[in-house]
Parts: structure tokens; C-alpha cells; sequence
């Protein structure tokens, strides 16, 4: 044997050896690796589709929890798809506005298919009607509307800016000649149904007629001069779009807060126009009727009635909850230990921390006792699978701002809202103050509690002091009759409202004085074909002026050389 | 003495050598695994059709004709056709093709026979990442930066040629004051050219390729009889590639039937049937498809699919045109 197969013999082996103990290291590595997350908790990624309405704060949500390891997916797509998609089992967890309708409104079933679920109401907040509005280039900012009008906007009774019925419900302030474009939702949606909803139980007079039959529908009947868009975020886009000049659609009021866009302060039973901040949605769901039979399908889901008619002044009529259906089987197919875990410690998150940031992204964050049952609700995954640990996640290490220290039972949001400012009342007003800002118009102090670390707080100061509200023309407090629009004439163009940012600073005097809208005569294609026909003869005498010149002036030599 | 052989009794004897054209061995196993192949993708094709026409059978039995001449899509009411969506992908694929033949053509002719060697890979390059961006950024950047102007055009249009059908737009006027700017978007015009800059790269690329393959000696021949490199091109090049400008055409227009997602982002859902393509709301198959599917329950499903085979039938005519004019024409063979 020569030392050269020695050598290679010799390795050989070593490669062989180090093949055979290689596995043998990684197995030992392994055997080390599960101690550490005994104590951790090991997560693996879910997913989910549903809800554009409640889509940005779980967005928020699921950025918040990556840090801590939790992978979770969510796409939006609408609550019908969501529902849909969780009944096929192609998703671990759905975010929708309603419950499984049994039989949706085209007949169609509309069930979990057999799917264990339980609802778990994750955020509060208001359907808000955004629009772009513009007098003389200005962007108008403090719409108000009564619930009748934008139910007959939205079924096209009413169907340009200056109908009276609108001029009304801002204390005679009369808006241009333009027409109203609703921009609808396209596809399947929540926010469609609880706008629907509302429409159905407030105004059946109006809503029933256009859609031809009675209840809610998540997908919008459009018909007429409105838009069709698919998803919250399309709606917005066409609204605050370059052609959106006229439109109004309906979308969660953090939408037009993040694109701040104005939002229509809607009237309320108690005579007060207001916006459904975090505040204002608060109050009117201390109203809503929640079904607390644990044995019932619908165990926690909402029966709005008595918010539409809550009398507090503060109430926004349209606030509702957005539910997460999470799947309770034990034996579901998709799920895993580890999928509960990451489902459970992530609504742990947003049930608790999360609410934090509900109120500066729009929403509104849930009250105690919804939280609590949440808690049930999260604790039948740990029914379904015992190897789930929920240990020290309680409501008691809750960081909620609704939470009331001393009277766990008291919603501290609702009682810290601020009472509506004196110009929000029928027949006074309206308020110069821009809407979409998050912040509640109030003649008090603006509140102050743990929600305010808001993008909106920014040093931008609200305005506190009293509004008072005058008549453009004569300088006394307006009074329910409607201005002539041709008397403030002088007034056009002198001030406008949309002073952002330095409202507060600013005397409030100046707040009422609009700009009065006008109407230009159309451009007659008369006016613009003898200017062209004009242009074009100026054009060929252009052209051809010099050659005659040129002729003439060369005769002229020829002829005094004769 | 000598015996001579006579050649009758050789020739008795020898058979001719059996001639097989049967490939054996390697031969047999790579014919046969390449004719696998080859007919696999028939049976996926067909496969495809077979799938949604049973998927589309209770559908068709249940509306017959009137599937077809029904324009309203409402499942609720049980009223279901398709004759708006197929007038609306017949209009955005046109409008398409309006924008995407041309620039395809001319920028094909300008890479194949104008454009200098230093840059003309780089262009190659380019058209072929046109291609590659996916459609959700066409329909983004057609949404937010096309839209716009392409209203404005539109607004154009209306005013001065309003008395040709297709560029009336109902219910507004187009010498207001403010003119109407709601009128004029989500409609099949904008949806159209954010398609076309999709369906460009594809047809760009087919007639680049034909091009590329006329005959130098017959273009030599022109430019040689004094022919300006204008007149070499529309004497030589063109006439050799009408069949891959013709093909490409008809494969960026079975793109364009089908294209989704850049429609769904910019049309406003409309079912009516009408040629006005300026006018806001429209509504195409696969738009349809992709709008409802998610949400569709089984009786829907089966509509939804139902007109996806339509879809899929006119694409597969399209598309074999297409193929019938490539191979008739000159281009690639013949030629010395």
C-alpha cells in the first residue's frame, strides 16, 4: 500500500465518521432547543381574510405583535368573503361586521358549514360618510346632514349639493349645483350591511322602495349616478381621487382621519350633529343590546336598535362592533397548538394594549365588559386544545383605556366624552371646526386620558373656546330660517373657514363666514367655435401676410426702374 | 471449365431489408416520453374547457338563451346573463388593442430595424420587463396617474366628436362650466389603456421576432434598386411579417379579453350593455369572476363559471385564428 491510498483510506474514513456523528450533534442541539421554548411559547403564522371596515387597526395590531414573534397574516377582501372563506376552512380566523346570516340575502346559505366558531368583538367605531365638497376651490369641511338625508342621498331621492333638504341641515348654509355621486361598495361588505341596517330599522320608508325588499344586504344595489368600488380603501381613493369632486361614500371613520378627509357630522335623537370619534361611538354603544347567552350561536353579537335611538347628545347613530370568528373545534383541521396559541396571545394583545391605539386610528376601543367576554371566548381554544397557555393573560392586567380603575363596570370612555359644542345643535351652527381630525367638537375641555398619545395630538391644540356663531350678512346668531343665497353676495370670497391647523388661535367670529357658492353659465360651444374660427383666420393671415408683403415690395423696385 | 453465377439464382435468394420507420431503443423512449408531453398539454387544455363547461351545464340549462341576452347580474333575483360583461370586454380589449397595435408595431420596427446595436438590447431588455410587472402595478398606476388625464381626453373627445356613438357619455354636459369629472372615470376607456400597456410587451415581442427573421438578402436587394430605408421596410419587412404582426395582435387580444385585476381596480361595476366606452361603469368577464368569486355560493359559482367558459371559448378562437394566420403566412419559411 502506498502512503497516497493510506492517506485517502484515512480520510475516507474521517468522512465517514463525521457522517455518522453528525446527526447524532443535531439531535443533541435539538434536544436542547425545545427547553427554552417550554418556557416561551412557540407560534406558528395564521391567517385570515375579512372586514376592510376594521382592516386598519388589525393591520396596526399585527405589526405591534411581529416584534413579539407572532407571524399573522390578514387581506381584507370583505365580511362576506371572510365569512366565506373561514366556512371553507381556507383561513384560521375571519373579521367580519355581521354574523353568519343562516341564509344570506340572496338565499344563498350562509353558514360556518359545520365549522366550530365563537364571535369575539375585537374594536368599536363608527360608519362614517366621507365626501369631497368644493366652493370656489375650497374644500368644505363641516357638512352636517340629518339621517333622512343621507339616507335619501344614498337611494338617490336627493341628488345634487343644493337641495334644500341639505341647505336645511346646516342651518340654511347652501352649498353649489353640483351633482351628488354616492360612492358605493362593490363588493361584499360589512360596512354595507351596517350601513344597510341602519338604513332598514331608521329610515324603512326610504331604504325599503329603493332595494325592493326589507332587511340588510352586504352587497349595495347600486343603481343611478353612483360609483361602484370594491374594498373601504378603493372607495376612499375615488372620493379623495381628482374626479371626486361631488361624491360621498360611506367607509370606518379611520379612513378618511388617515387621508385626512372631512367626515358629515350626522344628527342624532337628541338634536346634535355629531362625528363618531373614538368618544362619540363610545357612548352610543353603551346602548347596544349584547346577546349574553353563552349557549346561543349568536353568544355576544349586537343588536344595534337603541343605539340608532340612543337620546345622549354625544351618541353617533351609526357605531357598531366588528366581530373575529375564531375556530373552537377541537378537532378542526387547520389548527394546531401552536396556530391557538399565536390566535389566543395575539387577541390577548388586542383586546388589552390594542385597545390603546383604536381610539387615535379611528375606532373605538371595546368596553370591559366585552373584554371579559372576549376572555371566554379566547378560553374555549384552550377547551379545544389544554396544551394552550393562557396563564397570567387576565382581564386584570388589562391596559384598556375604557377601564374605569375604581368601577370596573363603568365605561370611562363614555363618561369622559365631552359634551357636543352649542353650534352642533339644529338650528344653530354650523360649526366652523373641520371634521376628520379625531378630535370631538366640544365648547368644554377636550378629554384627556391614556388615548391621547393620538398622530391627531400633535401640538395642534383643539378648539376649546366657545363658537359663536353668526350670520355672515348681519352679525347676529343665525336662526333656523334659511339665508337667502343672493343676499350675502358681498361676503364671496372675503374669508373662509378651512383655516387648518390655526382654528383655535383664530376669533371665532371668523369660523361662520362661508363662501357663497355661485353658478357660471356653462361655456356655450358658440362662444369657443367663432374664437377658433377667429384664431384660425389670424393664423393664416400669420402665414401668409409676409409672402404678400414680399411681393409687393419687390414690384415696387420694378416698377421705378421703368 | 467455369461456372459463371448467374445473377437470377443470387438474386432469388436475397429479401430486401425490412425498412421501420419505429424508432427502437433511446429513439423509442424519447419519442414516446415527448409525444407524452406534447399531447399533455392537449389533454390540460382540454381538460380546462371539459372542467368549466360541466361546471357551466346546470347554469346554461337553467337560463338558456337568455344567459346570453340578459344583461343584469343579480343572483338575489334570480336574473343572471351575460350580455353586458361580454359588450364590456369586447370594449376594453378594443380600446386596448387601439393603444397596444400601434406602439407595438411601430416599436418593434424602430428595435428590429432603426434602432442602433448599442441599445438595442437594452430596449429588448425593457420591453421584456413591461412584461414581467405585474398587473396589480398597471392597474395602480392607471388608477392613480392614467385616470386623470385619460378623463380629460375623454372629456375632449366628447365634446367634439359626442355625435359618434361610442363617445357620447349619457346624462351630462360637456360644455359645463365645471364639467362633471365622475362622468368620465372607472370607465371601459381608462381600464383599456392601463390593458394595453400590459398586452404592448407581448405583441411587441411576437413581431420584433418576425421581423428579426426577413431575409437580409431580400432587404439588400431593395436598398441595392435604390430603395430608401422607409421603402425597404414597407416593401420588404412588412409584407414578410403580416403574419406575426397579425398573430401578435390577436395574442395581445386574447390577453386583453382576459386581463383582471387592473380592470377590477379601475372599473365602476355596471351591467348595462351600451357602446358608450367614455362613460363611467363598466364591467368585464374576468372582472366579474374576480369581483364575486370570493363570496359566491354554488349556484353562483356555477354562473360565475359559466361565463368563464364563454371567456374561454372566445379566447381559444382568438387564439387559434391567431395560429391559423401565423403558419399561412410567408413569414420564416420559404424564403432563400
Amino acid at each position: 500500500m502506498t502512503r497516497r491510498t493510506r492517506i485517502r483510506a484515512l480520510l475516507s474514513l474521517l468522512v465517514a465518521a463525521a457522517c455518522l456523528i453528525a446527526p447524532v450533534g443535531f439531535a443533541a442541539a435539538s434536544t436542547v432547543g425545545p427547553a427554552t421554548p417550554a418556557l416561551r411559547t412557540t407560534y406558528a403564522q395564521i391567517e385570515g381574510t375579512g372586514s376592510t371596515w376594521s382592516e386598519l387597526i388589525v393591520q396596526q395590531w399585527i405589526a405591534d405583535v411581529d416584534a413579539n414573534g407572532m407571524k399573522v397574516v390578514y387581506t381584507g377582501g370583505g365580511s362576506s368573503k371572510g365569512r366565506k372563506d373561514f366556512a371553507q376552512g381556507s383561513t384560521d380566523f375571519a373579521i367580519s361586521e355581521i354574523p353568519y346570516q343562516g341564509t344570506d340575502e340572496q338565499g344563498n346559505a350562509d353558514t360556518s358549514n359545520g365549522r366550530q366558531f365563537a364571535y369575539l368583538p375585537i374594536v368599536a367605531g363608527g360608519t362614517a360618510f366621507t365626501y369631497q365638497l368644493k366652493i370656489g376651490g375650497q374644500q368644505v369641511k363641516n357638512l352636517r346632514l340629518s339621517g333622512e338625508t343621507i339616507a335619501k342621498i344614498f337611494t338617490n331621492q336627493i341628488t345634487n349639493w343644493n337641495d334644500p333638504a341639505i341647505a336645511a341641515d346646516n342651518n340654511g348654509r347652501a352649498f353649489p349645483s353640483l351633482p351628488i355621486t354616492p360612492v358605493v361598495r362593490s363588493d361584499g361588505s360589512g360596512t354595507t350591511a351596517q350601513f344597510t341596517l341602519w338604513m332598514d330599522k331608521s329610515y324603512p320608508s326610504i331604504w325599503r322602495p329603493f332595494y325592493g325588499k326589507s332587511g340588510l344586504t352586504s352587497y349595495y344595489p347600486r343603481q343611478g349616478r353612483a360609483i361602484g368600488q370594491a374594498g373601504s380603501d378603493q372607495v376612499m381613493n375615488t372620493i379623495a381621487g381628482f374626479a371626486g369632486n361631488g361624491t360621498i361614500g360611506y367607509v370606518e371613520y379611520s379612513y378618511p382621519l388617515n387621508k385626512d378627509y372631512p367626515v358629515v357630522k350626522v344628527l342624532n335623537k337628541a338634536g346634535y350633529y355629531v362625528e363618531p370619534t373614538q368618544y362619540n361611538t363610545a357612548v352610543a354603544l353603551t346602548k347596544a343590546q349584547i346577546n349574553q347567552d353563552p349557549n346561543s350561536p349568536l353568544y355576544l353579537t349586537q343588536i344595534l336598535d337603541n343605539v340608532y335611538t340612543n337620546a345622549d347628545p354625544r351618541a353617533y347613530p351609526i357605531s357598531s362592533y366588528s366581530y373575529m370568528i375564531i375556530p373552537t373545534g377541537s378537532t378542526d383541521p387547520r389548527m394546531t397548538t401552536a396556530k391557538r396559541q399565536t390566535l389566543a396571545d395575539f387577541m390577548y394583545y388586542s383586546l388589552c394594549a390594542g385597545q390603546t391605539k383604536a381610539g387615535p386610528y379611528g375606532y373605538s376601543p371595546l368596553p370591559l365588559n366585552l373584554v371579559q367576554a372576549g376572555f371566554d371566548q379566547i378560553a374555549k381554544l384552550k377547551t379545544a386544545d389544554p396544551a394552550v397557555d393562557l396563564t397570567s393573560r387576565d382581564v386584570k392586567s388589562c391596559n384598556n383605556p375604557t377601564f374605569d380603575g375604581k368601577n370596573l363596570s363603568k365605561n370611562k370612555l363614555a363618561q369622559i366624552a365631552p359634551q357636543p359644542a352649542a353650534c352642533d345643535k339644529t338650528g344653530a351652527g354650523p360649526c366652523g371646526y373641520d371634521t376628520g381630525t379625531n378630535q370631538p367638537s366640544t365648547d368644554g375641555q377636550q378629554p384627556t386620558d391614556g388615548t391621547s398619545q393620538a398622530p391627531a395630538a400633535d401640538g395642534t391644540s383643539p378648539p376649546t373656546d366657545t363658537a359663536p356663531v353668526v350670520d355672515s350678512t348681519t352679525g347676529e346668531v343665525v336662526q333656523a330660517a334659511p339665508v337667502d343665497p343672493a343676499a350675502p353676495a358681498a361676503d364671496t370670497g372675503t374669508t373662509t373657514t378651512d383655516t387648518t391647523g390655526t382654528t383655535a388661535t383664530q376669533p371665532q367670529a371668523a369660523a361662520a363666514d362661508f363662501p357663497v357658492p355661485t353658478e357660471l353659465a356653462a361655456a356655450r360651444p358658440a362662444d369657443t367655435k367663432t374664437f377658433s374660427w377667429v384664431a384660425a383666420l389670424l393664423l393664416v393671415a400669420l402665414v401668409l401676410m409676409p409672402g404678400v408683403m414680399a411681393t409687393k415690395l419687390r414690384r415696387r423696385p420694378v416698377r421705378r426702374g421703368q | 471449365m467455369t461456372t459463371i453465377p448467374t445473377p437470377e439464382a443470387e438474386l432469388a435468394q436475397v429479401s430486401p431489408r425490412r425498412l421501420s420507420r419505429a424508432s427502437t431503443g433511446a429513439d423509442a423512449v424519447f419519442t414516446a416520453s415527448a409525444r407524452t408531453i406534447g399531447a399533455s398539454v392537449l389533454v390540460i387544455t382540454g381538460g380546462v374547457g371539459a372542467f368549466l363547461a360541466w361546471q357551466a351545464y346546470p347554469t346554461l340549462r337553467r337560463y338558456g338563451w337568455s344567459f346570453f341576452t340578459e344583461s343584469q347580474w343579480q343572483p338575489d333575483q334570480d336574473v343572471i346573463g351575460i350580455a353586458a360583461v361580454l359588450c364590456g370586454t369586447v370594449s376594453v380589449a378594443l380600446v386596448a388593442m387601439f393603444f397596444a397595435f400601434p406602439l407595438a408595431l411601430l416599436t418593434a420596427l424602430y428595435i428590429s430595424e432603426y434602432a442602433p446595436a448599442r441599445i438595442k438590447s437594452t430596449l429588448v431588455a425593457l420591453i421584456d420587463l413591461m412584461a414581467a410587472v405585474p398587473s396589480i402595478v398597471y392597474g395602480l398606476w392607471g388608477f392613480f396617474l392614467i385616470m386623470p388625464h385619460a378623463a380629460e381626453l375623454a372629456l375632449w373627445l366628447q365634446r367634439h366628436l359626442g355625435w359618434i356613438p361610442i363617445f357620447q357619455v349619457a346624462d351630462t354636459d360637456p360644455n359645463a362650466a365645471t364639467w362633471d369629472a365622475t362622468r368620465y372615470v372607472s370607465s371601459a376607456f381608462c381600464a383599456g389603456i392601463a390593458v394595453s400597456m400590459m398586452v404592448m410587451p407581448m405583441a411587441c415581442a411576437v413581431m420584433r421576432q418576425v421581423f428579426s427573421q426577413t431575409p437580409p438578402g431580400e432587404k439588400e436587394a431593395a436598398l441595392a434598386l435604390g430603395a430608401t430605408k422607409w421603402g425597404m421596410v414597407t416593401s420588404v419587412v412588412l409584407p414578410f411579417g403580416r403574419g406575426g404582426i397579425i398573430g401578435g395582435t390577436m395574442l395581445g387580444l386574447g390577453r386583453a379579453l382576459g386581463e383582471t385585476i387592473a380592470v377590477v381596480l379601475i372599473v365602476s361595476p355596471a351591467f348595462e350593455v351600451k357602446p358608450r366606452i367614455l362613460e363611467v361603469g363598466t364591467s368585464t368577464v374576468s372582472s366579474l369572476i374576480a369581483g364575486r368569486f370570493g363570496e359566491a355560493s354554488t349556484s353562483q359559482l356555477s354562473a360565475l363559471l359559466a361565463a368563464g367558459f364563454v371567456l374561454f371559448l372566445i379566447t381559444l378562437v382568438v387564439n387559434t385564428g391567431a395560429a391559423v394566420v401565423v403558419n399561412r403566412s410567408r413569414s420564416g419559411a420559404g424564403v432563400d
